[in-house]
């Protein structure tokens, strides 16, 4: 551990900039959605009640609007810092308080520097290129937030049935951007970037969805929100471990450890859907499929489905992973701006705000798909240690204590504990999925553009059609045995 | 919340139909656009204008998987593929370069337009559709991936096999090439050799 150090430092960095991040998020959100609607409501007028109705209603995208530019700023220098680490070296430290403010310094450099469009551009275009590339995923992440604030009130509005598959259709459209701004630079690096970028993201995105998509066949739902709600109880609900083998584990493992009724009760309530309810009489037996009166052959069917199911999940999130670094075009498919050969790629001829939106857009990209897996994959807001564990750890008497701690915050309306602790559990998990985005970029080197078409055409599709189908029979084994 | 359910219904009833037009005008305009613009890859980004306001008229008809659909498949990836398709066959041409068609062309192009505007016009008329007074359900893509793989399962499937076929035909188009002669086992040096490399295939 000789960059202990180091990785302290990191982590205060990281502790005091989630402060600054989330602390100006939920202050602004506290202030539209809550304060000002209760001050207004001592008004007794239809103007105050609809303008108290529209600040609610915009608290959503306000909270995205002050979240992104801070976000981005953060993960750069957590980026560049984390790269530094790994790599040995010391990383940006001189700017502010050991280089607290470097990114801050870049965002007001990069505001006051000349916009440049170059000669024989179409102007038009380059200028529509980053507002292509940027918008949408500003609105793309909109359902996210209903699922990682716990569906708190006022982030319902932006939940949609559609959910998954609206973010995946915001998400396919930054491409248009890329192709866009390559064409429109007059400059032929730029144009091979985005041709490059295009190619890629058109192919990956195949594996992509449908990764999602068996998580959806699984969860049988495309609503985030539903999603969230089927995995909570604990990491052994998680969709990363097949849903727990459709929540079977759980209550497995519960049984093995207290024997109370009440918790199997609560456990039972939580079942994944009829057919699961009626066998959780016997839970330990009804994971694995033993139920009484079942003939051996059934028996071992349904255990090789729930290691087939949870060995399939675990793929279809490396999947995932694969296929959202290409489509975010990062290290080790970050060919389009492939600095080595293309100059920087798509974004060669641009400076200023112009390439500061484009800078903002990836970094906010990278939140976007590391909270996609962590609402599909790890539960969203859901504490990771089970209920009945939680239980004997004295999870509940912890909570109280800090309901206790944090009452006369509650009183104000300023703090909801479900949403509290939804968000700190999501923040901690969604950055350790950008931390191992970093780490993987400090990690492997670039893809040459026929690999990266060879890997994507003829291993990741493929791969993710067996596991498709795979899921589709391994679901229906696990459940039809465990209900007869 | 009562004021924001009236809200809610004020704004069913008159922004529908005001959406309805704005997002109408700007699809015909960028369809101008994509037919008026000289340089053709600014007409194919346009394109992707054009079908990304009929995704808006599907979401105002509250088809959203539709309208996400068309925007995900229509407006991204098809469209997207016929740019690069145009980058990579048709750089940059300027005015000068391009000449009007023939009159006869002209007119042989506007007959066309002509009819395919009658057909579809007098298949998509207002009587030839029965009208539902059923309130649409909110969550719509349930209904619809019900009736897709129950009542309609068997149109779904021969979509899907004419989709397959014109897959198989295109990579069957796209692999024009010679089938590597009887004593080379690997294909791709075969390529290297008949291009320049003399060496290569001296030393096989």
């Amino acid at each position: 551990m000789r960059n202990g150090a180091e990785i302290l430092k990191l982590g205060t960095l990281t502790i005091t900039w989630w402060c600054i991040i989330f602390g100006a998020v939920w202050i602004a959100c506290y202030l539209v959605g809550v304060a000002i609607p209760m001050l207004l409501s001592s008004y007794d007028s239809d103007a105050a009640r609809i303008t108290a109705e529209t600040c609610r209603a915009l608290t959503p995208i306000l909270s995205v609007l002050v979240f992104i530019p801070i976000n981005a700023m953060f993960m750069v220098l957590f980026e560049r810092r984390g790269l530094a680490i790994f790599t040995v070296r010391l990383g940006p430290n001189r700017v502010g308080p050991d280089g607290y403010l470097q990114t801050a310094a870049d965002a007001v450099k990069l505001l006051f520097k000349e916009d440049i469009t170059p000669h024989g551009a179409d102007a038009f275009m380059f200028t529509l290129a980053p507002i292509v590339f940027f918008a949408p995923s500003i609105f793309g992440a909109m359902p996210l937030l209903a699922a990682v604030t716990n569906y708190h009130e006022l982030f319902q509005i932006v939940n949609l049935p559609t959910g998954i598959f609206f973010i995946l259709a915001a998400s396919s459209v930054p491409v248009v951007g890329i192709v866009m701004g390559g064409w429109a630079s007059n400059n032929k690096y730029s144009l091979v970037g985005g041709l490059r970028s295009a190619a890629q993201a058109i192919s990956y995105e195949i594996p992509l969805v449908l990764s999602l998509v068996t998580i959806c066949l699984l969860a049988g739902s495309l609503d985030v929100v539903e999603i969230m709600k089927q995995q909570a109880g604990g990491i052994l609900n998680w969709n990363i471990l097949g849903g727990g083998a459709l929540r079977g584990l759980d209550s497995a493992l519960a049984l093995k450890f207290s024997n109370s009724a009440p918790a199997l009760q609560e456990l039972s309530a939580k079942s994944f859907d009829q057919v699961l309810k009626t066998a959780y009489s016997d839970p330990a037996a009804a994971a694995l499929g033993l139920v009484a009166g079942q003939d051996s052959m059934a028996t071992i069917a349904s255990i090789i489905a729930v290691v087939v199911l949870m060995a399939c999940v675990l793929i279809a999130a490396g999947l995932y992973m694969t296929g959202a670094c290409a489509e975010i075009n990062r290290i080790p498919f970050d060919l389009p701006e492939a600095e080595s050969e293309l100059v920087s790629g798509y974004n060669t001829e641009y400076s200023g705000i112009k390439f500061a939106i484009f800078f903002l857009a990836e970094f906010t990209n990278l939140f976007v798909v590391a909270s996609i897996f962590v609402v599909m994959f790890l539960g969203g807001g859901d504490c990771p240690v089970p209920a009945w564990l939680g239980n004997m750890l004295g999870g509940p008497q912890m909570a109280s204590a800090i309901n206790q701690v944090l009452s006369p915050l509650i009183a104000i309306k300023f703090v909801d504990p479900p949403t509290l602790f939804a968000a700190i559990w999501v923040i901690l998990k969604v950055y350790g999925i950008v931390f191992f985005a970093v780490l993987v970029r400090g990690t492997l080197p670039r893809f040459r553009i026929d690999q990266l078409m060879d890997f994507g055409w003829k291993r990741l599709i493929p791969l993710s059609l067996i596991v498709f189908v795979l899921v589709v029979f391994a679901r229906e084994f696990v459940n039809v045995h465990v209900g007869s | 919340m009562e004021q924001f359910e009236m809200l809610k219904a004020l704004a069913e009833t008159n922004v529908e139909s005001f959406m309805f037009y704005i997002l109408a005008t700007i699809s015909i305009l960028l369809a101008y656009g994509v037919i008026l613009d000289r340089t053709i890859i600014r007409s194919g980004f346009i394109l992707i204008g054009v079908f990304g306001s009929i995704c808006g008229l599907f979401l105002l008809l509250q088809a959203q998987f539709l309208a996400l659909a068309q925007l995900m498949i229509y407006a991204v990836g098809i469209t997207l593929v016929v740019v690069i398709a145009l980058m990579l066959t048709n750089p940059r041409m300027e005015k000068s370069q391009l000449s009007t068609a023939a009159p006869a062309n002209q007119l042989g192009a506007f007959m066309v337009a002509v009819g395919l505007f009658m057909t579809i016009y007098l298949s998509v008329r207002p009587e030839n559709w029965t009208l539902s007074s059923e309130p649409l359900d909110m969550n719509n893509v349930q209904v619809l991936g019900r009736a897709l793989t129950t009542d309609y399962s068997l149109p779904f499937e021969f979509a899907s096999v004419l989709l397959l076929a014109a897959l198989i035909g295109a990579v069957m188009l796209a692999k024009a090439e010679k089938p590597p002669k009887p004593g080379e086992e690997d294909f791709e040096y075969s390529v290297v050799e008949d291009s320049a490399a003399e060496p290569v295939a001296s030393k096989r």
